[in-house]
């Protein structure tokens, strides 16, 4: 990696980092308890069926089974974010081949593994529905036959199959398009992928008296634990959620999953209770997957590059399940045009019922796939105009001052600056050997504000401790929070102890998803941290005989400014306070406002009105293609980001590096294959292929780092999600401007790029 | 049928009474509560299992537990002495080379066998051999200046 900009505080070793180099940190699979048995869940393994019998007899014989359990051990609740279409076991009808119907508990996993292959389960085939278009033709089976009677957000429009229908409209878009020099049209289908974190998830539950303590390898502890409380009924203070380690989640360890069905079953076996995952569940199994997406674009556009109407239908892949994919469809649809400056806009998004693993939330979600196809489209719009493709990105990127598609004024962004600095660091227009090419793509994405709060406390020696109720998922949060909490109490942030990650200790948190992190809790700390300061400022006037301005906290102490040698520690002051009022500080900060926007043309909308401090960022590709064989070989890769003002650049670096290696494998190696019965065919790293360090090119990381308003703590805005984003268009590009062969189909495995070639078309 | 046998690992012996079919990742976490080597895949795609066999890198659970008599495992717990970092530790903290650190016993059991084997392996060297240890979080660009930089501070 070439960092072009150098960190401006020294690197911040990781608080969590000790323990993960030397092996001693625990992961959920890790644990054990007294008493603990091993739970295994029996999946339907088949891809739509009516239930006709389930008969768990045997099952219960066999020694060593404590417990098993079916949806009639628990209470016949009904959920789902915006539609609330299923259950904690099945019920009736199973919907897609990894859906949850009995669970057992046993002394051993081995005994675990035998008794869920016991139970028995008579099934009448239904027809099974993998394809979204198939889903949405008219006189399609249901896959919901009594869609009708569930409930759902009220703002949502759905029908059917179809679990969601959503309009963005603006300008006359019709009307530009007829009067357009030209209209340039495309399709693009993207096949659904995996979050795969390295981590297989874990849940282990603990009953005490009437309150269950839950360990979970989740995201979200917070959403975990409303689920828990909203299907087996139970207030959220009986319910502790507390994450040890998490090994990665990249949005598949978001929503509440399967802590409620290992909870049940601990309470029926009267005794803890852990389930680990399979490398195979963990494909199979966890309602979030990334969705397939099927992307018709055209734009009108006059013969100097300027984009006058784009109109698009965006169908993506709900699955059997309804998550947060309604919601994704919406942002999907708003990618579809990009981060240009388009008057005149039409899009639908559609969300389709499938018999297959629900889609949800993963890294950015609807983002890559849908910037994938409309990058590739820019580029098919430039070779039409036959200009630049940097030229026409150039004339088309949202400015300050422009509206965005749902009409949100731009101001404080940098979208041009990344495209120009991504076009100069990969040597834009330079010759190029035969087999290689370069090509570019533009990406942008919201932050999310929301609220969330901490404390921040000082111990008796002085030592200072971060109480939140925030998540680490990998992402740094363990050095960005104490790094702003440090900066206000003049304290190393090595120095900073940190209780997370566990719903008793902390306030309320979103979790590690929407890169709202350091975005929101950091802002929170920071609010506590000044709290915590202005105690220690008023403490220490009267101990120094000096105005509270006239004080600065540095390196432990509070010193008289201008004469260092009149200073009073922390700790002392800490100490001083014992018997009086204790140094604790409480936060949550304003919530970033969010911008306006209009939306009255627009139906459907369940959210994402406006982005509030959006990023922008460009990446630049290039590769190399054996034309005999269709292989790919990444070269270099430049990433360059507006993120805001960059608190922790190592750990900010790290989160681009590691967003673009995934953005590589959905461009090039990932990517679900699902048979006509609805089984997946490659449940394997063998065969579901992540990059290896191997594959990986040199990465060049930039970012504006530059302050904005209206943000996260210090001007920033987030930082994790964005990087996965443009590199999948960037990499077709490339590809396209190597070969003069376009592929149309995600991810560009060397047999669809060969079959391109063979055609001859691009 | 159980085997009594005892397993050396981290310089410690230690007793035990498995069944032949055991693997060694099983056997380290459940029996030996070893837990610093993870599943990730239990099928030799991932690497997050990783120890030293003698020196040489091996998946664990792809290996029985009682091929390992008479033989020396080294897990990530026995990377540092005395509570010492070893210079790959450090390095990996340094540099950003562990996110959610899953990876990490693997990486680093994959970058000490390469190091003791090679101590100034080029890129193309460090790429090779930490190719079957898989990481979802860094994008390895990380993973791979820390073990440029454990490079740069033994090999002086
Ligand atoms: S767990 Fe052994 S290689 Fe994945
Ligand atoms: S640090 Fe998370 S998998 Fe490598």
């Amino acid at each position: 990696m070439t960092m072009t900009t150098e960190p401006r505080t020294a690197p911040v070793v990781r608080l969590d980092g000790r323990e993960k180099v030397t092996g001693v940190g625990r992961y959920a699979a890790d644990m054990t308890l007294t008493g603990l048995l091993h739970g295994r869940f029996r999946f339907a393994d088949i891809g739509h069926a009516r239930i006709k019998r389930i008969d768990t007899t045997r099952a219960k014989a066999l020694p060593g089974v404590v417990a098993v359990i079916t949806e009639a051990d628990v209470p016949d609740v009904q959920y789902g974010l915006f539609i609330k279409d299923r259950r904690l076991f099945a019920k009736g009808v199973v919907r897609w081949e990894g859906e949850v119907v009995a669970a057992v508990a046993a002394l051993t996993p081995e005994i675990a593994k035998r008794a869920v292959e016991l139970i028995e389960i008579d099934y009448e085939p239904l027809p099974v529905i993998t394809d979204i278009e198939a889903a949405l033709a008219p006189g399609a089976p249901l896959i919901h036959e009594n869609w009708e009677s569930y409930w759902q957000d009220e703002k949502l429009v759905r029908s059917g199959n179809e679990a969601s229908r959503s309009t963005i409209v603006k300008g006359d878009t019709a009307a530009a398009l007829a009067s357009a020099d030209l209209v340039v049209k495309g399709r693009y289908v993207a096949a659904g992928s995996q979050a795969a974190p390295i981590e297989p998830r874990a849940i282990l539950a603990e009953w005490r008296s009437d309150r269950v303590q839950i360990w979970s390898s989740t995201q979200v502890p917070f959403a975990a634990r409303s689920l828990v409380s909203e299907t087996l009924g139970l207030p959220e203070n009986k319910i502790r959620v507390t994450v040890p380690h998490l090994g990665g989640g990249f949005g598949a360890k978001c929503e509440g999953h399967f802590e409620p069905q290992v909870a049940a079953l601990a309470r029926a076996a009267r005794r803890p209770v852990k389930v680990v995952f399979s490398r195979r569940d963990e494909f199979l199994a966890p309602d979030h997957r990334r969705e397939g997406m099927i992307v018709e674009v055209e734009s009108g556009v006059m013969r100097d590059g300027t984009i006058v109407a784009r109109r698009a239908q965006v169908l993506t892949e709900n699955g059997a399940y309804s998550a947060d994919e309604p919601l994704i469809t919406i942002l999907a649809a708003i990618f579809s045009t990009g981060p240009y400056n388009v008057p005149n806009v039409d899009i639908t998004g559609r969300c389709a019922y499938t018999n297959t693993q629900p889609s949800g939330s993963v890294r950015a979600p609807g983002a890559p796939q849908a910037a994938w196809a409309l990058e590739q489209h820019m580029d098919e719009i430039a070779k039409a105009l036959d200009m630049d493709p940097v030229d026409l990105r150039r004339k088309n990127l949202l400015r300050n001052g422009d509206l965005s598609p749902t009409s949100q004024v731009m101001s404080e962004i940098r979208a041009v600056e990344t495209l120009d600095k991504a076009a100069e660091l990969i040597g834009w227009g330079q010759p190029l050997p035969d087999d290689e090419g370069i090509g570019i793509a533009c990406a942008w994405w919201p932050s999310f504000p929301m609220a969330t709060s901490a404390f921040v406390k000082i111990n008796v020696d002085g030592s200072p401790t971060i109480i939140t109720g925030a998540q680490e998922c990998g992402t740094g949060a363990v050095m960005t929070l104490p790094i702003l909490a440090g900066e206000i109490l003049g304290i190393d942030p090595s120095e900073f102890s940190l209780v997370y990650q566990d719903t008793e200790s902390g306030p309320w948190d979103g979790g590690a998803g929407g890169s709202q992190t350091l975005f929101n809790n950091g802002r929170a700390v920071a609010d506590a941290a000044m709290d915590v300061r202005r105690q220690l400022l008023k403490l220490a006037a009267d101990e120094l005989e000096a105005a509270e301005d006239d004080i600065e906290l540095a390196d432990g102490r509070a010193r008289v400014k201008g004469s260092p040698d009149r200073f009073v520690t922390i700790a002392a002051l800490a100490d001083k306070t014992q018997g009086t009022q204790l140094l604790v500080g409480k936060g949550s900060g304003e919530v970033p406002p969010t911008p306006a926007s209009d939306t009255s043309a627009c139906t459907g909308r369940l959210g994402a009105e406006s982005f509030a401090a959006p990023t922008f960022g460009t990446h630049a590709v290039r590769v190399k293609v054996d034309r005999d064989t269709g292989v790919v070989r990444v070269l270099k890769v430049v990433a360059a980001h507006d993120s805001g003002y960059i608190v922790n650049k190592v750990g900010a670096a790290g989160q681009v590096t590691g967003g673009v290696v995934m953005g590589l494998g959905q461009a090039l190696t990932e990517g679900t294959q699902i048979s006509g019965e609805g089984r997946v065919r490659n449940a394997h790293l063998l065969d579901y292929k992540l990059q290896t360090m191997a594959d990986v090119p040199d990465i060049s990381v930039w970012f504006t780092d530059t302050a904005v308003s209206d943000a996260g703590p210090k001007g920033s805005k987030g930082v994790g999600e964005p990087p996965c984003i443009p590199t999948p268009g960037a990499v077709a590009n490339a590809i396209a401007a190597a070969t003069g062969a376009r592929v149309r189909e995600l991810p560009a495995t060397p047999g669809r790029i060969w079959s391109a070639l063979r055609e001859g078309q691009a | 049928m159980k085997y009594s046998a005892t397993l050396r690992v981290n310089g410690f012996s230690y007793p035990v009474t498995i069944e032949p079919q055991r693997t060694l990742l099983s056997v380290l976490r459940d029996d030996l509560e070893l837990t610093g080597s993870k599943e990730g895949c239990d099928d030799s795609e991932c690497g997050a299992c990783m120890v030293l066999l003698d020196g040489e890198p091996v998946n664990s659970c792809s290996y029985l537990a009682l091929q390992t008599l008479g033989r020396e495992i080294t897990t990530v717990e026995g990377l540092s002495t005395n509570g010492d970092l070893s210079p790959l530790q450090k390095a990996f903290l340094e540099a950003g080379g562990v996110q959610c650190g899953f990876c990490t016993p693997g990486m680093l059991i994959s970058a000490t066998a390469l190091l003791a084997r090679n101590p100034r392996p080029d890129d193309e060297e460090i790429k090779a051999s930490l190719s079957g240890n898989l990481c979802r979080c860094t994008g390895y660009t990380p993973i791979l200046a820390a073990v440029r930089s454990a490079v740069e501070m033994t090999a002086g």
